[in-house]
C-alpha cells in the first residue's frame, strides 16, 4: 500500500453511532445528506439493560446507585457537543496521521505461548475447558 | 458434482417426513407448492488464505495442534494492539472488484460486542456501516441437469472481519472445548441480495462464489474445513404478494447439496404451514440443517435484533484505498469464471463442456495450455472430459498430479489427426502418459506404434487374414456381410492396432467383394 490518497471521504446516509455534534455543518462542507444524533437522542442510561449486555449482575440498590454516576459520565462527554466544528471536514472516524499502519503477511510465532496457556483458568490439554454452551446469546 | 438421483431421493424422503401420506396427497401438495415463491438470500463467510491472522502475526494452519497459534493480540490480553495484515485489504479489494462492487475508498473497522467462549476479546473486529465493497452482482450459469440458464444475483456488501475460535461439544456432558487457533483469522463476509428463488439457484450461487475465490487465489473455498460457510435466509410468500414472509435463517450447511436440500425442505415446511392456515407458526429464528435426518430444526428463536453495540474500533486506523492501488489490483485480476465460460462458449464448445472445463481453475488452465499448443478445441475438451477425467477419478488424483502435460496432450491430438497413430493407439499412449509421463514421440518410437498407412502393406495383411479364414469368407460372400467387422478385428489384431482404419476398411471391402 503506497501512498494514502487525499480523496474526499465517503459520506453515508447512516446515522453515526455516537455523535455529540450540536450543529450540522454549513452546506458548503456537506456534499450529501448527513444525519446527526440530536441531543434528545441521548437517552438516560438504562442501567439494568447495560448490566445485562455486559453480563454483570447488579442488585436493585446498585442500579439506583450507578444510574446517576453513569448519567454524569455521559453528560461529561456531552460537553463535546459545544465544540465548534464549522471548519472541520466530516470524517468517518478519528484518524491517525501519516503512514498506513499495515504489516506484511509474514508469520511469527509468539514465543511465550506457555504463559498464555498457563493463565487459562481451566485448561485440559490441548483444549480450553468452558461450561457447556450450545446456542449463542 | 451433485447427482440428480440424490436430489430426487431427498425430495421423496422429505415428503414422507412431512406427511407420511399416500401419493395422491403428495401430488396435491406439489400443486400447493406451485402457488408459493421462496425468497432466498445468502450470507457467506470466506476464510482468507493468508499466512497470518488478520491483526497479529500468528500463522494459521488448518488442523494444527489446538491452542498453539495464539499470542496476546488474538487472545485479547490487556495492552495488546492489533495491526492489520495488508493482504486482507488486497484480498478484500480483489473480491470486491470480481463481484462488480463499488469500493469504499475510505472505510473503517468496528467492534461488534458479544460474549461467547470462542471470542477471547469479548468483541469481534468487523466492518459495520461502511463495508469495503458494496452494490455488486455475480453471474451464474445453472447446471444443465437442473434446466440450465443464466442468472445474475445481486451482492449487497462485502466486508472484512476476523473469525472466532472453534468450539467442540463433546459427549461428556457439562463441558465444551475451545481451540483458539482460528480466533483472529481473516474472513470476508459476502452478503447477497434476496435474489434467489430455489435451492438449486442458491447452491449454484455458492458454487460460483467458491469458484471465484479459488480463481482469485484468496481462499481454498473448502466447505468441509469451514473455509467457505454459507448461512441461508429464506422466506416464502404466495405468488403475487409483494411483502416478504417471515424470514428464517438456516445454518450448518456443509456442502452445496445440503444448501439446496435444506432450502427445499424449508420451502416445503413453510408452505405446508401456510396452506394449513398456520402461517403464524413460521417465526423468525435460526434453524440448523441436520444432515442425518435431512431436515431443519430450531436452534434459537430471535428476540428482536441482537444488540451488538457496534462502535468504531479505536485501536485501528481507517482503511484508505487510492485509485492507483485499486487500478493496480484490477489490472492484475485473472480471467474470472464467468469470463472464461463466455470465452469457451465462443470457441464453439457446448454448454456442458464449458461448465465442466471452467469449473476447476486447474482443469481450465490445463485445457487452455493444451489448446495453446494449437490442438483442436473440441478434441482437447473430449480427451480432458473423457479419459483424463475418468483416470483422475479412478486414481483419486487432481489434474496437477497427473504426469501428462498439456504439451503432450496437444502432441497426441496432433499425431492422431495427422494419421501418425490411430485413435485406439492414441488411447493406449494416453494411459501410459497419464501414469508414467514421457513424450508421445518417444512412446511411438519405443513401442513401434506408427500407424500403417502404406496400402500395399495393408493389402498384404488383408490377403493373409482372408486366406486364414476361408469359412467366414464364404459366409460373407453368401450374404452374411456383418462379418466385415470380424475381418477388420482380425486385421487389427494382426497389426497390433496399427493399421489405418480408413484404409483398412476400404481395402477390406474391395477384397471381400472382389470375386462376388
Amino acid at each position: 500500500m503506497g501512498s494514502r490518497a487525499a480523496l474526499p471521504l465517503l459520506v453515508r446516509a447512516t446515522p453515526p453511532l455516537f455523535s455529540f455534534r450540536k450543529r450540522p455543518y454549513p452546506k458548503a462542507h456537506v456534499p450529501n445528506k448527513r444525519f446527526y444524533a440530536q441531543k434528545s437522542s441521548l437517552e438516560p442510561p438504562n442501567v439494568p439493560r447495560l448490566a445485562e449486555t455486559a453480563r454483570i449482575s447488579l442488585t436493585p440498590q446498585e442500579v439506583d446507585e450507578f444510574a446517576p454516576k453513569i448519567r454524569q459520565v455521559v453528560d461529561w462527554f456531552a460537553q463535546l457537543q459545544a465544540v465548534d466544528l464549522h471548519s472541520v471536514e466530516p470524517a468517518i472516524r478519528a484518524d491517525t496521521d501519516g503512514e498506513d499502519n499495515l504489516r506484511g503477511d509474514v508469520p511469527e510465532i509468539f514465543d511465550n505461548r506457555d504463559a498464555i496457556v498457563a493463565a487459562v483458568p481451566t485448561f485440559e490439554d490441548p483444549y480450553i475447558k468452558v461450561p457447556k454452551v450450545l446456542n449463542k446469546e | 458434482m451433485r447427482s440428480t438421483e440424490g436430489q430426487t431421493a431427498t425430495q421423496e424422503k422429505q415428503q414422507t417426513q412431512l406427511k407420511a401420506s399416500p401419493k395422491k396427497e403428495s401430488a396435491k401438495f406439489e400443486e400447493v407448492l406451485k402457488n408459493y415463491e421462496a425468497v432466498i438470500g445468502i450470507e457467506t463467510h470466506v476464510q482468507l488464505s493468508t499466512h497470518t491472522k488478520a491483526f497479529c502475526s500468528c500463522p494459521y494452519n488448518y488442523g494444527a495442534q489446538p491452542n498453539t497459534s495464539i499470542c496476546p493480540i488474538c487472545m485479547g490480553l490487556p495492552g495488546a494492539l492489533p495491526v492489520l495484515n495488508s493482504k486482507v485489504i488486497e484480498y478484500g479489494v480483489k473480491v470486491g472488484l470480481a463481484l462488480n462492487c463499488k469500493l469504499s475508498l475510505s472505510s473503517k473497522f468496528d467492534r461488534k460486542q458479544y460474549f461467547y467462549p470462542d471470542l477471547p476479546k469479548g468483541y469481534q473486529i468487523s466492518q459495520f456501516d461502511i463495508p469495503i465493497a458494496s452494490g455488486g452482482y455475480l453471474d451464474v450459469d445453472l447446471p444443465l441437469e437442473f434446466g440450465g440458464g443464466h442468472r445474475k444475483f445481486g451482492i449487497t456488501r462485502v466486508h472484512m472481519e476476523e473469525d472466532a475460535g472453534k468450539l467442540l461439544h463433546t459427549g461428556n456432558g457439562s463441558f465444551s472445548q475451545v481451540d483458539l487457533n482460528r480466533a483472529g483469522v481473516p474472513l470476508l463476509e459476502i452478503v447477497s441480495e434476496p435474489d434467489m428463488r430455489t435451492g438449486i439457484e442458491a447452491a449454484e450461487y455458492a458454487a460460483e462464489l467458491q469458484r471465484l475465490v479459488r480463481y482469485l487465489g484468496v481462499s481454498n473455498g473448502n466447505m468441509q474445513e469451514g473455509s467457505l460457510r454459507c448461512d441461508v435466509n429464506i422466506s416464502i410468500r404466495p405468488i403475487g404478494q409483494l411483502e416478504f414472509g417471515t424470514k428464517v435463517e438456516i445454518k450448518n450447511l456443509n456442502s452445496f447439496s445440503s444448501v439446496s436440500r435444506a432450502i427445499d425442505f424449508e420451502i416445503s415446511r413453510q408452505v405446508l404451514l401456510h396452506s394449513q392456515g398456520q402461517a403464524n407458526q413460521i417465526v423468525q429464528e435460526t434453524r440448523l440443517w441436520e444432515e442425518g435426518a435431512q431436515k431443519t430444526v430450531t436452534m434459537r428463536k430471535k428476540e428482536g435484533l441482537s444488540d451488538y453495540r457496534y462502535f468504531p474500533e479505536p485501536d485501528l486506523p481507517g482503511v484508505t484505498l487510492s485509485e492507483e492501488y485499486i487500478n493496480g489490483i484490477r489490472d492484475s485480476l485473472p480471467e474470472l469464471p464467468e469470463m472464461k465460460r463466455r470465452r469457451y462458449e465462443k470457441l464453439g464448445l457446448s454448454m456442458q463442456d464449458v461448465l465442466f472445463l471452467a469449473n476447476d481453475i486447474n482443469v481450465a488452465a490445463f485445457f487452455d495450455a493444451t489448446i495453446g499448443t494449437g490442438a483442436d478445441v473440441k478434441l482437447a475438451a473430449n480427451w480432458i472430459m473423457g479419459d483424463i477425467a475418468a483416470y483422475m477419478k479412478n486414481e483419486k488424483l487432481s489434474i496437477n498430479d497427473i504426469k501428462l502435460t498439456p504439451k503432450e496432450l496437444g502432441e497426441l491430438i496432433a499425431s492422431i489427426k495427422g494419421g501418425t497413430i490411430s485413435g485406439k493407439i492414441g488411447k493406449e499412449i494416453l494411459f501410459e502418459l497419464l501414469a508414467k509421463g514421457g513424450t508421445v514421440e518417444g512412446l511411438i518410437k519405443e513401442k513401434d506404434l506408427v500407424q500403417i498407412v502404406d496400402p500395399a502393406e495393408i493389402e498384404k495383411i488383408v490377403d493373409k487374414v482372408l486366406a486364414a479364414n476361408p469359412k467366414q469368407l464364404e459366409q460373407y460372400r453368401g450374404g452374411k456381410t456383418k462379418l466385415q467387422g470380424f475381418f477388420a478385428g482380425q486385421i487389427m489384431k494382426e497389426t497390433k492396432g496399427k493399421a489405418n482404419p480408413g484404409l483398412l476398411n476400404k481395402i477390406l471391402v474391395e477384397k471381400l467383394n472382389a470375386k462376388s
